[in-house]
């Protein structure tokens, strides 16, 4: 990790500690300018403790922070020129929406009629055009999330910290935002924070994701990183939905191949590995192959349930020996009921040590994990 | 939950009657006393119809008290401007000591913090005398006896704790984050605790206000004690002034009448928020 | 463009963080009253160990408990444990009852109850000397309304608090017409935030009043009950105001309470010794009282605002 601070956002060190317990265990981090970083995790993971560090609302935190360029870490919140959308919008209400919208320009000291054009400005970009006269009681759900947006955004700060702002909406707006931000933050073009808890958040507005797990950063990287090659189970149980099958198997090395064999499945992997290891083989739903008829490899199930999800049909299956295992579908999907046959394709396959949980890593993959 | 026959109501009826005679009734036997003159207040058996005059009111408004001894000077308009100048600057003083000091018990967990908040609530409940009588003493020293600055100073005592903890609770229950909010759109401390937090909890801190003016007001051993006739408010006033005129009994309603008007008019505007002051923010109402 | 925003984001000025400082920034000042009031509590203290007579100054010498001894072994001493015992419990007593009953009447929710509640308010805001004087040109001998009422019933010589038999009776009264509010506004606020499915259940099934008050109501209304019940004998263990007002603690000394007697001790007979000693033992209950009183109060206030 090198020490040189880009224009956007750099952390180092950070930690934090409420009475005997550490909250955050030493974080290291860089933003770019216009990059867009979710910040992924359980809750209790220290994402929204994370958040207020940068943002300088902890006073447990120490560590250094750096907001383009400038070491932020002695200021106050007021003095790190960075924007911040709340959970629950935490808008003010004792002022209109058009108010609420122009504090931050009138901190800054904008004239009345620059204030005023960039407040009309956002507020049209965001569509809250026709209630800025309103106050915060009067507006729906979806005019509070775009007014709390607005105000982040309206004075182009340096650092943009989302808190998953799309917790509070409903799902409708949710998809039309999910469409919508990453447009917004383009623009911005500031460093930005995003928090969630809903993987497919993450994985459509991160330019990378940090998964935080106790404190630490398990792992950073693009949203397909995280997803093909998670650093470990826990990870890995993280991202997907459904989520991942996880198989006990045997392992076998095999002519310079690692022959891998779990619930009647069989693969040939590119791993080494020694033999005999207690291994897991984790398995994507959408990986898993299935034939009516024999093929290499693959087990004889039954399908026991079949449940619509999103644009794809979920199935569980049982295999003769009793293992259940979970595929999805985008085509039609077989009977109730019925007899498949269920296989691996080798590329979404992973395996990960049994009782470690890391990834076994595949032959020519990168070093995945952070720590 | 009631059984509502013909029995059940009437009793209830007649029992809230008594109730309301007995409660009332003395705030209005004293209001018409004080537009009787003495003739028609000695008259036996009392008499619900007489002819009302504002005598009395204006004998004390003007100073001047008709005796059968002569012309008596009065101060009672004297002592009800005492009470509305001690209560307005102890509430200012409470509110200006009162509100960023429950703002930081709400907001801050800190040392000491919590020490602080329940030894200016044992105030409240600690016998006035235990510290009015050494501090007589401090105050003949310190030149303070008898000065709006050392009774204003002694009334903290009564409007403190109640604005500290009606206004913590108030604190409490905002969010937050609408004032990190405010903070993180670049704006000072101060201006976040002025423009946010304050205006916020804004009903809170007109009812601690009220209510604590109503208290001072209605504080009667701490003049008693710390203070002569001049800078007494109406409450020890009121009791010189009975041993003063005598047996003028109209002009002695008359004055109680005018010494508990102010608090019963604030205490009707302010019955929304009355339940939570008592209460010292214990109770919502 | 950019150059715009590069001056306008220097408007955020460098200032270092003074959080670790602030709390105690803010509440200095009240810090520093408390300080102010703490200085007498302690002299007052200090005091109760010496002989100390203002009309003596020469005999004024630090005695340990003396003081001590001397009050528990004087007679006068022990009427004024007893005067205020019995003035406590009366008032507090019949308040409690009185109260109970009263918002037990108003309980439901309507205009004309709430009117009715807050009309019963107006003794409370009156100041307690005040009442005093009112209940005084109520209960004079030659005018009074109630000296002649009382007369209808055939009681003649009814002289309320000029008489050694009745002052008590006459001071309690008043106590009770200007406090019985203070529980009447208090339970009321309770009873109304008790939830209603149990007694919804209750009227379903059929249950008779008698055991859904002694059952449902009364339990669920203890916290209530107790907070109320500590914050009057706090207060009532210390009157004062009405007791001086009306009698000055006599005829004799049958109003002779704790804070009346310190306070004719100090300015009748000098005696700052003595009348701190008397203070400090009156100090001694109160502090035992709301160190109970101050736990109940913050379970209520918990459930009032969430987190205290």
């Amino acid at each position: 990790m090198s020490e040189q601070i880009n224009g956007g956002l750099g952390v180092r060190r950070l930690h934090a500690r409420f009475g005997r317990q550490e909250v955050l265990r030493g974080i290291d981090l860089d933003v770019a300018a216009g990059e867009t970083l979710v910040l992924f995790g359980t809750s209790g993971a220290g994402k929204t403790v994370l958040l207020r560090a940068i943002a300088g609302l902890e006073p447990a935190a120490t560590g250094e922070i750096h907001v383009a360029g400038r070491d932020v870490s002695v200021l106050g919140p007021e003095a790190r020129d960075i924007g911040m959308a709340f959970q629950n919008f935490a808008l003010y209400p004792h002022m209109t929406a058009r108010e609420n919208i122009a504090s931050p320009l009138r901190a800054r000291h904008y004239d009345a009629t620059e204030i005023e054009r960039r407040v009309t400005a956002m507020a049209s970009l965001l569509r809250i055009g026709h209630v800025l006269g309103q106050p915060p009681r009067a507006l729906s759900n979806g005019q509070k999330q775009r007014t709390a947006l607005a105000r982040a955004l309206v004075a182009e700060p340096k650092l943009l910290l989302l808190d998953d702002p799309l917790r509070n909406v409903d799902a409708k707006l949710r998809y039309e935002m999910r469409l919508e931000l990453p447009r917004l933050l383009r623009r911005a073009g500031a460093a930005t924070i995003y928090v969630t808890q809903d993987y497919r958040e993450a994985m459509a507005l991160g330019d990378r994701i940090a998964v935080l797990r106790e404190g630490r950063i398990a792992q950073i990287g693009p949203p397909e990183t995280i997803y093909d090659a998670p650093c470990d189970v826990a990870v890995a149980r993280l991202f997907g939905d459904p989520p991942l099958n996880l198989l006990p198997c045997r392992v076998q090395p095999e002519g310079g191949r690692l022959r891998v064999e779990a619930a009647g499945l069989r693969l040939l992997l590119d791993a080494r590995v020694a033999a005999g290891a207690e291994c897991l083989l984790g398995l994507r739903p959408e990986a898993m192959a299935l034939t009516r008829e024999a093929t290499e490899g693959a087990s004889a199930a039954q399908v026991v349930a079949i449940t619509p999800l999103h644009e794809r049909f979920v199935l569980l299956l049982r295999t003769a020996d009793g293992v259940e295992i979970v595929a999805s579908t985008t085509g039609q999907p077989p009977a109730a009921g019925s007899q498949v046959w269920v296989g691996a394709m080798v590329a979404g396959a992973l395996l990960f040590e049994a009782d470690s949980g890391r990834i076994i890593a595949r032959r020519a993959a990168p070093e995945v994990c952070a720590a | 939950m009631e059984r509502h026959d013909g029995w059940f109501r009437a009793l209830r009826a007649m029992a809230l009657t008594l109730v309301l005679l007995f409660f009332l009734f003395p705030i209005f036997w004293i209001l018409l006393m004080s537009f009787q003159n003495n003739e028609q207040i000695l008259r036996l058996p009392p008499s619900l119809v007489f002819r009302p005059s504002l005598g009395n009111y204006i004998a004390l408004i003007s100073g001047k008290l008709q005796t059968s001894a002569g012309v008596l000077d009065i101060t009672f308009l004297h002592n009800l401007w005492n009470s509305v100048l001690l209560s307005t600057c102890s509430v200012a003083l409470s509110l200006l000591l009162g509100v960023p000091a429950a703002y930081a018990f709400a907001r801050f967990r800190f040392r000491l913090g919590e020490d602080i908040a329940f030894t200016l609530l044992s105030f409240r409940f600690a016998p006035p005398l235990l510290v009015l009588l050494p501090l007589s003493l401090y105050f003949q020293d310190l030149g303070l006896s008898n000065t709006y600055f050392g009774l204003i100073w002694v009334y903290q005592l009564i409007c403190l704790p109640l604005i500290l903890w009606i206004v913590r609770g108030y604190f409490e229950d905002a969010s937050p984050d609408v004032e990190y909010a405010y903070r993180i759109d670049g704006h000072s401390w101060w201006r976040a605790f002025t423009r946010i937090a304050i205006p916020l909890a804004g009903p809170g801190i007109a009812a601690a206000a009220l209510l604590s003016f109503i208290f001072a007001w209605n504080n009667f051993v701490f003049a008693l004690i710390l203070a002569s006739a001049d800078k007494q408010p109406v409450t020890v006033g009121a009791l010189a002034f009975v041993t003063a005129s005598g047996i003028q009994y109209g002009q002695i309603a008359a004055a109680i009448v005018l010494s508990i008007l102010p608090t019963l008019a604030l205490a009707l505007y302010a019955q929304r928020w009355l339940v939570e002051g008592l209460s010292l923010g214990a109770v919502k109402g | 463009m950019s150059s715009v925003l590069q001056d306008h984001s220097a408007a955020l000025r460098r200032r270092p963080r003074l959080t670790a400082w602030l709390p105690y920034l803010l509440s200095l000042p009240a810090l520093l009253v408390c300080v102010g009031i703490l200085v007498p509590f302690i002299t007052a203290a200090w005091y109760s160990l010496q002989r100390y007579n203002l009309a003596m100054p020469m005999t004024r010498g630090f005695i340990w408990f003396g003081q001590y001894i001397d009050l528990f072994t004087d007679p006068d001493f022990w009427n004024t444990v007893q005067v205020s015992a019995i003035y406590t419990i009366a008032t507090v007593g019949i308040e409690l009852l009185l109260g109970l009953g009263i918002a037990l009447l108003l309980r439901e929710r309507s205009r004309f109850n709430n009117l009715v509640s807050v009309a019963l308010l107006l003794p409370l805001m009156t100041a307690p000397a005040i009442a005093s004087l009112m209940w005084k040109l109520m209960t004079n001998p030659n005018f009074g309304v109630l000296s002649w009422l009382i007369s209808l019933l055939g009681v003649h010589d009814f002289r309320w608090a000029s008489d050694p038999r009745t002052a008590m009776f006459t001071v309690v009264l008043v106590d009770v017409w200007v406090y019985t509010p203070f529980m009447m506004i208090l339970l009321l606020a309770g009873l109304r935030s008790l939830p209603p499915q149990p007694f919804e259940a209750a009227r379903l099934d059929g249950v008779p009043a008698r055991f859904v008050f002694f059952r449902i109501t009364l339990p669920m209304l203890t916290p209530y009950l107790v907070t109320a019940t500590l914050f009057r004998l706090l207060d009532s263990i210390q009157q004062f105001d009405i007791i001086y007002a009306m009698t000055q603690g006599g005829p004799g000394d049958s109003l002779m309470v704790f804070q009346v007697r310190a306070y004719l001790e100090f300015f009748q007979y000098t005696n700052v010794g003595t009348s701190a000693a008397l203070m400090m033992v009156l100090w001694a209950i109160t502090y035992a009282l709301s160190n109970v009183f101050v736990k109940q109060w913050l379970k209520l206030r918990e459930r009032a605002h969430g987190t205290a």
